[in-house]
């Protein structure tokens, strides 16, 4: 079989018309399909409030926070260091910052700088099917 | 026409291709929060293989730019480096006040023990006030030992030293030989580049002392640090050269340059930083003439004299130095109560306590051995007490070398 030099210019030109659009959509269509990073949460559920029984003291490393029970409810603290933002570790009595030495009670306050300035309030929320959610902001 | 579009098409295609094989390559990037900055960077995409810097920096909360400065979000290298401070050294005494400063970093208050910076950038290690003066004054430019320059303008206008400014060192304007003196000699202070060779490898700014490997930085300087700059040579006078030591120490004790000094046990066996405080090497935060005028650690701050006990001190605050210091360099556990010896000035050797038997311990930076150490009073020893310089010490307990 033979092709006349003016089909072939017509077929190259045709297929390369084509191949273009295909990687032009293939581009759009990757582009339509690109998904930012998530933002960080600003809420977190923690699961059913009976896990957390009356005077439990949780600590929830991956937020960093401790979450609190006692008899006036749920209440629970950042665990980032407010001095230079480490997470802070577990300590008796309360929590010591493995970066730079500070130490807080378990009341938030600080024990020992360098930082100055109490461990973050942070507000948790029962819902009313007993769901905890820790709010982060 | 027909020609032109198939041209057009074919350069189309190939603008295609090439924009896919270059997305093809392009990294995934490696996305970082730090906890102090929080703004997104992907310095991890290239650097994840480094060693994290110090257990008071760590990357999580710390990042990379903080530091070091750089394009956060550029995946070329050239790009995301473009910005960097101080090359690979962001403790460069040039950008280490953008780099390192800050109020709770090394930049805040002297009472919290946060002016590392300013006590640098007026240290004797960072101006070379005294080596200067004294090379001036032997080659006659200036009548006497006073110190007038320093390796860059500073001044210190409440300085304790009344030195409260030196000018900028500018050999250009000087004799000769002082000018080689600056060419050839003019090599271990912060902020000069250092020799070429593996004795003398070491970085810039705060990183000369501190970084002990690559990405490291560490407050346990083994005594090889300090002998990138105190142990490499001498300088020769007659020719205004450095003169770089040729033999290869086999044991501790011949590992200091000067074929002449002596030494006792404790100065071959300890490091430098188990016996001299931050103060002496950091600097007070005061212009020092010379090295001698800020150095200031002898043989009885640790074993008093005749006469009197070395200073003592028992710890009854938690927010005391002591503390801060154990805390960085956790080589040992001080509690409330422990007394350790501290220097005339006050500084604690916070690595020191006294033993309930009135003998003294000393636990290495840097080794964490335990050495136990006697006083001088109620021994044998026939040392005048107003004679304390080394020398004195050495007549009887050096090693001949």
């Amino acid at each position: 079989m033979t092709i006349s030099r003016r089909d072939f210019l017509k077929l190259a030109r045709e297929g390369l018309l084509w191949l273009n659009g295909a990687l032009t959509l293939g581009g759009v269509l990757r582009f339509l399909a690109f998904e930012a990073p998530p933002a960080p949460p600003t809420e977190i559920s923690l699961g059913s409030a009976t896990r957390y029984p009356l005077h439990s003291r949780t600590v929830l490393e991956d937020i960093p926070a401790v979450l609190l029970h006692t008899e006036s409810g749920f209440t629970a603290r950042s665990l980032t260091c407010t001095h230079l933002g480490c997470a802070l570790a577990q300590a008796p009595g309360g929590f010591t910052c493995p970066c730079h030495g500070s130490e807080f009670g378990d009341d938030g306050g600080v024990r020992r700088g360098p930082a100055e300035h109490p461990l973050l309030s942070l507000r948790v929320e029962q819902t009313p099917a007993g769901e905890l959610i820790l709010y982060l902001v | 026409m027909k020609y032109a579009l198939l041209v057009a098409s074919f350069l189309l295609c190939l603008a295609l291709l090439m924009v896919g094989w270059v997305e093809a390559r392009r990294l995934e990037p490696v996305s970082l929060t730090p906890t102090l900055t929080g703004e997104v960077e992907y310095c991890l995409t290239c650097h994840a293989d480094l060693p994290e810097i110090s257990a008071s920096h760590p990357v999580e909360t710390f990042g990379c730019v903080r530091c070091h400065g750089g394009e956060r979000l550029a995946l070329d290298a050239d790009l995301a480096h473009s910005t960097m401070r101080g090359g690979a050294n962001p403790s460069d005494l040039e950008v280490v006040e953008a780099s390192c400063g800050g109020s709770d970093c090394h930049s805040g208050s002297e009472a919290d023990h946060r002016d590392h910076i300013s006590r640098v950038m007026t240290s004797i290690q960072a101006t070379y006030a005294g080596a200067i003066a004294n090379i001036r004054y032997t080659f006659g430019a200036q009548p006497d030992l006073t110190a007038h320059f320093g390796i860059s303008a500073i001044t210190d206008p409440d300085s304790q030293t009344g030195l409260t400014a030196l000018e900028a060192f500018d050999p250009a304007n000087e004799h000769p030989s002082i000018q080689q003196f600056g060419a050839n000699c003019l090599t271990c202070h912060l902020n000069a580049a250092p020799l070429e060779g593996e004795a003398y490898a070491r970085s810039t700014g705060g990183a000369a002392c501190h970084g002990t490997a690559e990405h490291t930085l560490s407050l346990a300087m083994p005594y090889t640090q300090c002998n990138t700059c105190h142990n490499r040579g001498n300088y020769d006078l007659r020719t205004m050269t450095f003169v770089p030591r040729t033999d290869e120490p086999t044991q501790r004790v011949d590992d200091y340059y000067q074929p002449i000094a002596q030494f006792t046990q404790c100065e071959y066996t300890l490091d430098c930083v188990d016996c001299h405080t931050r103060a002496e090497a950091m600097g007070d935060g005061d212009l020092h003439p010379d090295q001698a005028s800020i150095e200031y650690v002898q043989c009885k701050t640790c074993h008093g004299t005749l006469t009197e006990l070395p200073l003592t001190k028992t710890l009854t605050d938690p927010s005391d130095l002591a503390f801060t210091l154990a805390f960085l360099n956790p080589v040992v556990e001080l509690k409330l109560g422990d007394t350790i010896l501290v220097t005339e000035q006050g500084e604690p050797l916070w690595n020191t306590r006294v033993l309930p038997n009135g003998t003294y311990e000393l636990i290495g930076k840097v080794t964490r051995q335990y050495f136990t150490f006697r006083p001088v009073m109620g021994t044998a020893c026939e040392q005048n007490p107003d004679e304390q310089e080394s020398h004195f010490c050495h007549a009887c307990h050096a090693v001949e070398k």
